[in-house]
């Protein structure tokens, strides 16, 4: 029944990849888009949101191609999800001071318009200009005139949405960049508090995309699953699930879940892509063979997983990056006069 | 561009940014026009000095001939609420008070706290033992659960078999006088605990001009547990550690003064140094109420940098969470605090997961 459900949906995404192709006023060099409906035994594709673009269900974390030790390994693990029939390509201006972005451009070179190439700007409550200047920076290391998604980062202090909004905030340079042509779609992501998440979406800016913790432990806990999913179905925007296995593999490393229960769990949300860290091809080939002709979870399956895992949920230990302040990166923290990592490590 | 003038103006969101008249005033002329203020003790007709002595910092000093004089000098000049607990330096600080309340105690109202996080009766049993010998007494005035930080810790307490069967039962045993709970993370976990319908006659939360406008006790708690009679303990009037104090947003008088004008019973503050003792007895000997306008102009020079929690760092880090309720909860220990790498040190600590669940089948 279930199954029958998500080859039903296959077929929509095939069909709405056929339309899109036809129908999308398609710029010069750009592509990424257009990119093939899955295959029974590929990676499958699916609307982000009103956008009309297409994006493969499992996306590269770019975080952790910045860990991996040498370019070549980051290089080939790149290729190889792009065979492997992955597009969506995750990335941000301050994931190890740049090398992520620049290990990504080097990755794709050649290969830019089968990909999707998401990037995040890094303002924590600084101005359009900032954000502006760090465009130009992410495009010349991501090596291309243009990203297809452009996210604010880390929305995650109290006060963040006020100063994004506020006059020459950061709002303003997604709607600049757009008018430009540097970015085609425009989002935010954030990993602290539903309420924060809610916050910005009752602006009623034009996001095209929300970025978002999706776990099998977030839906008992400060639950965006609950409270942010519906929200953004109601508003058309495309949602980008992260941290499917709790940031580092938290929940699947303490035995909560298997880290196949967890990332096909992510991904049977109503959701357009699971963005996972990736810093091997051993994980990225223990993800792919949960992507490749994605079976999502029935119902019941998805009820005796949230049950199941419900009591290490309730004190958040497995999603630290809600609880403690061990994912709040160095920049943001310097904006908001917090202690840096080394000072206040969790 | 569609954006809205006011970003709290949002339906959906609950607004960070109070108004003024959602934070509740201490009564006026009630304090006395010299001496430490007496006030009651919530519903009960027991009267504690509005200043108490933070049992945290008394492990601090220099060493303990200075921590028994620092205790001594505070009984005899008017401070009669003094706060411990069972985790504190590993039993340092209920060690050293115990010795500076000696041939004091009756003159004084002491309180401590038991640290389950969690976990069951029997051990908060065998904590109440350790604690009462350290302080060298029979009785506590006060037994309360210490850290409510994680949002499943009302459901534990309340479980059979929780921590409240053992506050029940020593209060039958005569081995504590009253009961409370304390914890510095978020007001919903607060009134969570309240909602247990345990009979609480005292609560402790962080009370500051910095509260006021982020996840806010005095806003949330303050007026649900004065309309029930318990009686509230301010802490951290100076945000935990003087932060805002060392980087110039107000001062020390200040803020003590603003924190001892909410509607509260006393307000716990750290002493690890003669010099602090003196200028805390200093204010609180000449206390007078700050004005709701006094109070109000404090909040409004705050709020510039209290909408990210950068002063209440215990809202939104584990900073302030002890070594005990991080093992009990299962989350990180950060080895470079000082607190932590004592705690790994000096005891083999039983701390373990809760709950324990099986790890599911391959």
């Amino acid at each position: 029944m279930e199954n029958r459900k998500e080859f039903t949906r296959r077929k929509f995404v095939k069909s709405a990849a056929a339309v899109v192709t036809g129908s999308f006023v398609v710029r010069p060099g750009l592509a990424g888009r257009t990119s093939q409906g899955g295959d029974a035994d590929g990676v499958p594709h699916r609307p982000l949101g009103k956008t009309g673009a297409l994006v493969s269900c499992l996306g590269v974390g770019g975080y952790h191609l910045g860990s991996i030790r040498e370019e070549k390994d980051s290089t080939e693990l790149v290729a190889r999800a792009l065979d492997a029939g992955i597009n969506f390509f995750d990335n941000c201006w301050e994931y190890h001071d740049g090398v992520s972005e620049e290990r990504l451009g080097a990755a794709l070179k050649g290969k830019r318009n089968k990909a999707f190439v998401m990037t995040k700007v890094c303002t924590h409550g600084r101005g359009k200009d900032v954000a502006m200047k760090q465009l130009e920076e992410s495009l010349r290391r991501l090596q291309t005139d243009h990203v297809d998604l452009w996210q604010i980062h880390e929305v995650v202090y109290w006060n963040d949405p006020e100063l994004i909004f506020a006059p020459n905030g950061a709002a303003e340079a997604l709607l600049a960049a757009k008018q430009q042509g540097k970015v085609r779609f425009v989002g935010f992501t954030g990993h602290k508090n539903p309420a924060i998440h809610l916050f910005m979406l009752a602006q009623n800016f034009p996001f095209d995309t929300v970025q978002m913790p999706l776990n099998a432990l977030d839906a008992t806990f400060r639950s965006f699953q609950q409270q942010v999913l519906p929200e953004a179905k109601k508003r058309g925007v495309a949602v980008l699930g992260m941290k499917s296995l709790g940031g580092s593999g938290e929940i699947a490393v303490n035995g909560a879940v298997t880290p196949e229960e967890g990332l096909r769990y992510a991904m049977s949300l109503p959701v357009a892509t699971t963005i996972s860290g990736m810093d091997s091809m051993v994980v990225l080939e223990q993800n792919l063979k949960v992507a490749r002709g994605f079976q999502p979870f029935g119902e019941r399956e998805m009820v005796a997983l949230r049950e199941r895992v419900r009591p290490l949920a309730a004190d958040g230990r497995y999603e630290l990056f809600k609880t403690t302040t061990k994912y709040d990166g160095n920049v943001g923290r310097e904006q908001h006069h917090y202690p840096p990592k080394e000072k206040l490590p969790a | 561009m569609d954006l809205l003038q006011d970003p709290f103006s949002s339906p959906n969101i609950p607004r960070q940014v109070i108004p003024e008249r959602a934070i509740p005033l201490a009564a006026p002329g009630q304090e006395p026009s010299s001496g430490i203020p007496l006030r009651k003790f919530g519903r009960h007709e027991v009267k504690v000095s509005a200043l108490g002595f933070g049992g945290h910092h008394l492990g601090d000093a220099e060493n303990v001939q200075v921590a028994i004089s620092m205790v001594q000098e505070a009984v005899d000049n008017g401070i009669t609420f003094f706060d411990n607990c069972w985790e504190y330096h590993v039993g340092k600080s209920e060690d050293w008070m115990g010795r500076g309340l000696q041939g004091r105690r009756d003159k004084i109202f002491l309180m401590t706290k038991v640290c389950t996080h969690g976990r069951e009766a029997m051990l908060a049993m065998q904590m109440l033992e350790q604690s009462l010998r350290r302080l060298q007494t029979d009785h506590l005035d006060l037994w309360q659960i210490h850290g409510v930080s994680f949002e499943n810790d009302p459901d534990l307490f309340i479980r059979p078999n929780g921590a409240a069967d053992a506050l029940r039962r020593a209060k039958e045993q005569g081995k504590v006088r009253f009961l409370g709970f304390t914890g510095h993370k978020d007001p919903a976990i607060h009134l969570k605990m309240i909602e247990t319908g345990f009979p609480f006659d005292a609560v402790q939360m962080p009370l500051n001009a910095f509260d006021a406008h982020f996840h806010s006790f005095a806003e949330q708690v303050l007026p649900e547990a004065n309309r029930r009679g318990m009686a509230v303990l301010g802490m951290k009037p100076m945000s935990g550690h003087g932060d805002p104090i060392e980087q110039g947003e107000l001062s020390a008088e200040e803020a003590l003064r603003y924190a001892m004008s909410l509607p509260v019973t006393t307000t716990i503050t750290g002493i690890d140094k003669p010099e602090i003792l003196r200028q805390n007895l200093k204010i609180a000997q000449g206390f007078k109420l700050m004005t709701a306008a006094e109070m109000q102009s404090l909040r409004e020079r705050t709020r510039r940098v209290a909408g990210d929690g950068r002063y209440e760092l215990y809202k939104v880090s584990l900073k302030f969470d002890n070594p005990e309720a991080r093992l009990a909860h299962n989350f990180p220990l950060d080895e470079q605090s000082a607190e932590v790498k004592e705690m790994l040190k000096a005891t083999e600590n039983t701390g373990h997961p809760f709950p324990d669940i099986k790890p599911p089948q391959p």
